[in-house]
């Protein structure tokens, strides 16, 4: 070993230090000609005649050194060309080989570097921007968002080279020549562009001084993406006026195609709008259209802590003019991009690391079959592998050579990987998700960490697909196999066969999760929502900004409602600020709630919703006690509310809450006191998968806000259903710049399923395909062991055996392998599987016994059916022609 | 670079181990011993000899180590390792493969 490490360092010395090694050389003739000297003098030569005397016979010095040089370099470089020039050569010999393993690794590549990208996309790429290592992102106090105000102080104060803030939760209506589209845009601080510096396709971003909020600006900035899929990628875009809340906005610029935005999460608003009066009316007051949030650029040289310090010092400044106390405190500074992203979406990080070590699994087992590929072509080769032994090849050489075999492999399979990669990255990109924003992922081959991971891949694929051969070449029983003994009954516990038991356990550990994640899947399916969502549709109604006041709006809702009603078939319609279990699910909150008329309050934690006389009956959701909301709930009369059985069990056990009055936050900083009227059953708010909530229901006309959206509901007797699009023309008669979007329940709450269903469709998918793999590992063992078991099969059958005992003496072996390879898998999947459990709906533990049963029984019967094809073949030997053959 | 037939560089490696494996020696050391062994018979270019040192040294089959030379000067000086050893075996057996083969072969033919 240390022999080895002498001559590695030697190597490396030669190749990168060669000026100490050509130093040292000339120092070794130079003694070599002293010496010759010496002998010379003392043979009686004079000094000059002994030293010319020495040279000539010791040759041209410059040449000698250039051959030792020459020595040094080419006896690694050499080699290496020489075994990569051979392996391939004899790779493109076995054609069919060639072509199996290099796809199966492309895919297995394809699925990693797919995941990868995605990974870097979501979670660790910075935005494009102008040296993004410079950018902040920061949130004051508590929350994530400051005023417009807010914004314009801490900007003004010069704490940072820049500060800019950007908003995402807003939509607008655009309207094309036929239709009304909800969008979200990017509505940002007139600095933005000024700020990030990204780079733009065409035109160019607004500036700070164009922009200004109080100027209104009628400005707008193109994704790629919105440019080419929506506008046709219009050459004459620029200049070109699009319709944004019933108001022309001028294109100024379409950003480059590999813009990624400040959002994360690979979220790409398609539009980037101004803040101004025309999407947030009023900007000095809290209006929530009007809140940003902070993105900063550091001075040159400042570092993340006197960033952090110099904001702080602004907004210790500026906060004694607001009244809600955001601005007192950092609450956090952080850079941009890279590690620290995976901390702000935990489950998402966690299911993508999950996704990556399935993919990485998957790769595995496809080395394990190519490794098996190998070892089989190693055995017929055995006779070419001796004479190079012969020949004096050493064990280093043939490793050598047959690392770089896996390396062609490896690298063949990479290339088609990464091609295969764009496709499937761009179908992704592509996927109808039901998401605010379409999801951009980029899969730019000459990103940095991608190389990168791609390089660790085709190293690690290397060493997977070439370990097993390499251990096989170079055992000595090995060297006495090639000297043409016999094929042996071959030992049970070759390579091959703790290949296949390692492929099998990998495959249980991935089929294992793929069973969860389906489970899961059901299993949020059957979950009760607490309303109906059989007979019940819901249209999402974006009005244009400042078309109604909130008493004005609650008019229209009304109208809309009855008209509804009025619609042949509907038994209920009703009207909410948000539906459940949507995107705009309604709100939750924390507060400090006293009970009116006694000194008790209690610290309560919530979902709220306002909605309006009906809604309980057009939702199907029971009143427990008490009563729903009447038409006669209205502002300025007494304040009623309604809250659900887990917010009674929470904050009033064993008590009777109906008529009490409890003081809630609301429209005025001291909240309002509101009775409680009614209980309602249990339900869903955000996800299907949350522990049960506490809900309270408020009325709608006596909190309603200057929120630009709202939520009808229409409820259909039994055995009817009403076409989206009829309810969509009822509403739209009434105003028709309100953007609506009308589906059945069901599909609404597609949001909600989205996460079991991506995680089963993903896993899923994966599960397959390691289950595949291993079932062609199986088979191949099994296939060769057969053919190798001829004689031995044609004996036991000369002798008497039956051709069934002769099948179970195949199937048993492989089922020992199979059965193994089980047993190691569900010890690892105990340990591995249990954190997966925050994926999971309540209830459905990692450890799922059905799931693991159902996986083994799985797992176990394809297994037979994979090891009993080929061992059907053992069935056809023919005893006298296969023992002729002997 | 002109490179030596595979029979000189062969026969160059097989003296130079020859050379090396009673004692480490330095290269000049090497080339006056194989000329003396040989009573003068086998002039090599004294240059000749380093190629083949290092080569066999990227080998493994020899090792360098600091030594002093007879008059006293600090030299690099080559010696056997188990591997040279072996080889050295190796080169010696199928050298009498050889000269026994070509001896048949000469004498039959007279």
């Amino acid at each position: 070993m240390s022999r080895l490490l002498d001559r590695v360092r030697l190597r490396i010395r030669s190749l990168v230090g060669g000026g100490a090694a050509d130093a040292s050389l000339r120092d070794e003739i130079e003694l070599h000609l002293q010496e010759q000297i010496d002998e010379n003098i003392a043979a009686g030569m004079t000094r000059s005649e002994a030293r010319s005397s020495a040279v000539r016979a010791f040759g041209p010095v410059s040449l000698v050194e250039e051959q030792c040089r020459d020595t040094r370099r080419v006896a690694i470089v050499e080699s290496v060309v020489q075994d990569l020039r051979y392996s391939f050569r004899s790779l493109t010999r076995q054609p069919l080989l060639l072509v199996a393993a290099v796809s199966s690794i492309a895919v297995a590549i394809a699925a990693n570097t797919s995941v990868f990208t995605i990974v870097n996309e979501l979670m660790w790429a910075p935005p494009a921007a102008r040296s993004p290592e410079r950018l902040v992102e920061m949130r004051m106090g508590g929350g994530s968002h400051v005023s417009y105000r807010q914004w314009w102080d801490l900007s003004e104060s010069g704490a940072l080279d820049g500060l800019a803030g950007y908003n995402f939760e807003t939509s607008v209506n655009w309207r094309t020549a036929d239709e009304v589209v909800s969008l979200m845009p990017m509505v940002v601080t007139p600095n933005f562009f000024d700020v990030i510096g990204p780079r733009f396709a065409m035109g160019r971003g607004f500036t700070a001084d164009e922009a200004r909020a109080e100027s209104d600006p009628a400005l707008v900035v193109l994704t790629h993406r919105f440019w080419r899929e929506r506008l046709g990628a219009d050459p004459q875009v620029l200049g070109r006026a699009l319709t944004f809340n019933a108001r022309p906005f001028t294109v100024i610029g379409v950003l480059s195609s590999d813009f990624r935005s400040v959002a994360g999460l690979a979220l790409s608003p398609e539009v980037y709008l101004p803040l101004g009066p025309s999407l947030a009316p009023d900007l000095n007051t809290l209006d929530p259209a009007a809140h940003v949030q902070l993105v900063g650029r550091l001075h040159d040289g400042q570092t993340l802590a006197d960033g952090r310090a110099a904001i702080a010092a602004a907004g210790q400044r500026a906060a004694p003019a607001y009244v809600f106390k955001n601005l007192e405190t950092v609450g956090q500074f952080t850079f941009i991009g890279g590690m620290q992203q995976f901390g702000r979406q935990e489950v998402v990080a966690a299911f993508l690391v999950v996704l990556l070590v399935a993919v990485g699994s998957i790769l595995a087992i496809t080395c394990a079959n190519v490794a098996g590929l190998l070892l089989s072509r190693l055995a017929s080769r055995g006779r070419e592998m001796a004479l190079r032994v012969a020949l004096g090849a050493s064990k280093r050489r043939l490793a050598q050579q047959l690392l770089a075999e896996g390396f062609w492999l490896a690298l063949l399979g990479a290339a088609g990987g990464l091609l295969l990669m764009k496709v499937t990255t761009g179908l992704l990109s592509s996927a109808p998700l039901p998401l605010p924003a379409p999801l951009d992922i980029h899969a730019d081959l000459t990103d940095s960490r991608l190389i990168s991971y791609a390089v660790m891949l085709v190293l690690v694929t290397t060493f997977l697909c070439a370990v097993a051969p390499v251990l096989q070449a170079t055992r000595k029983s090995q060297m006495a196999a090639l000297k043409r003994l016999p094929a042996g009954f071959g030992r049970r516990w070759n390579l091959r066969n703790l290949l296949v038991v390692g492929q099998v356990a990998v495959a249980l550990v991935l089929l294992l999760t793929a069973f969860l994640f389906l489970r899961n899947l059901t299993l949020s399916r059957a979950l009760d929502p607490g309303f109906d969502v059989s007979r019940t549709s819901v249209a999402l109604v974006n009005f244009v900004e400042g078309r109604y006041t909130p008493a004005s709006r609650l008019v229209w809702l009304e109208q809309a409602v009855e008209r509804l009603r009025h619609l042949p078939g509907v038994e209920h319609a009703s009207y909410g600020r948000g539906a459940p279990l949507t995107l705009r699910s309604g709100m939750t909150t924390g507060a400090k709630v006293p009970v009116e008329g006694t000194d008790r309050a209690f610290q309560a934690f919530y979902q709220n919703n306002f909605v309006g006389p009906g809604y309980f009956e057009t939702m199907g959701i029971e009143i427990l006690a008490g009563r729903g909301f009447r038409d006669d709930d209205r502002r300025g009369g007494p304040a009623v509310i309604v809250v659900n059985e887990e917010f009674v069990r929470r904050y009033f056990p064993g008590e009777d809450p109906l008529g009490v009055s409890i003081r809630l936050p609301g429209p005025t900083p001291s909240g309002y006191p509101a009775e409680i009227v009614g209980i309602a059953r249990d339900g869903k708010y955000r996800t299907l998968a949350e522990e049960q909530q506490a809900g309270v229901y408020e009325a709608y006309s006596q909190r309603s806000n200057r929120d630009r959206m709202a939520h009808l509901f229409v409820r259909t007797a039994d055995g009817v259903t009403i076409a989206p699009r009829e309810i969509a023309r009822v509403i739209g008669e009434l105003d028709p710049s309100a953007a609506v979007d009308v589906q059945p329940m069901k599909s609404a709450l597609a949001f909600a399923f989205l996460p079991s269903q991506l995680g089963a469709a993903l896993l899923g998918t994966l599960g397959a395909l390691g289950l595949l793999l291993a079932m062609v590992g199986l088979f191949a063992v099994v296939s060769y062991s057969v053919s190798r078991r001829v004689p031995e099969i044609g004996i036991r059958l000369a002798l008497g055996a039956t051709r069934g005992a002769v099948l179970r003496l195949v199937l048993r072996d492989a089922m020992t392998l199979a059965i193994t390879g089980c047993i190691i898998g569900l010890v690892a999947a105990w340990f591995v599987t249990s954190p997966l459990s925050i994926f999971l709906v309540p209830g459905l533990g990692a450890s799922d016994p059905a799931s693991f049963v159902g996986t083994t029984i799985l797992l176990l019967l394809v297994s037979a059916a994979a090891a009993w094809l080929p061992a059907r073949r053992a069935l056809a030997v023919d005893p006298v022609s296969s023992l002729r053959a002997e | 670079m002109s490179r030596p037939s595979d029979l000189i560089q062969g026969t160059l490696d097989l003296l130079i181990l020859k050379t090396v494996a009673l004692e480490p020696r330095h290269g000049w050391a090497i080339a006056k011993r194989i000329q003396q062994m040989s009573q003068d018979v086998l002039q090599i270019t004294q240059g000749s000899l380093y190629p083949a040192l290092h080569r066999l040294e990227q080998q493994g089959w020899l090792k360098a180590q600091a030594g002093v030379t007879d008059s006293g000067r600090e030299a690099k000086f080559y010696a056997l390792t188990a591997a040279g050893r072996k080889q050295l075996a190796r080169e010696l057996e199928s050298w009498d493969r050889l000269s026994t083969a070509i001896g048949l072969v000469v004498r039959e033919a007279e």
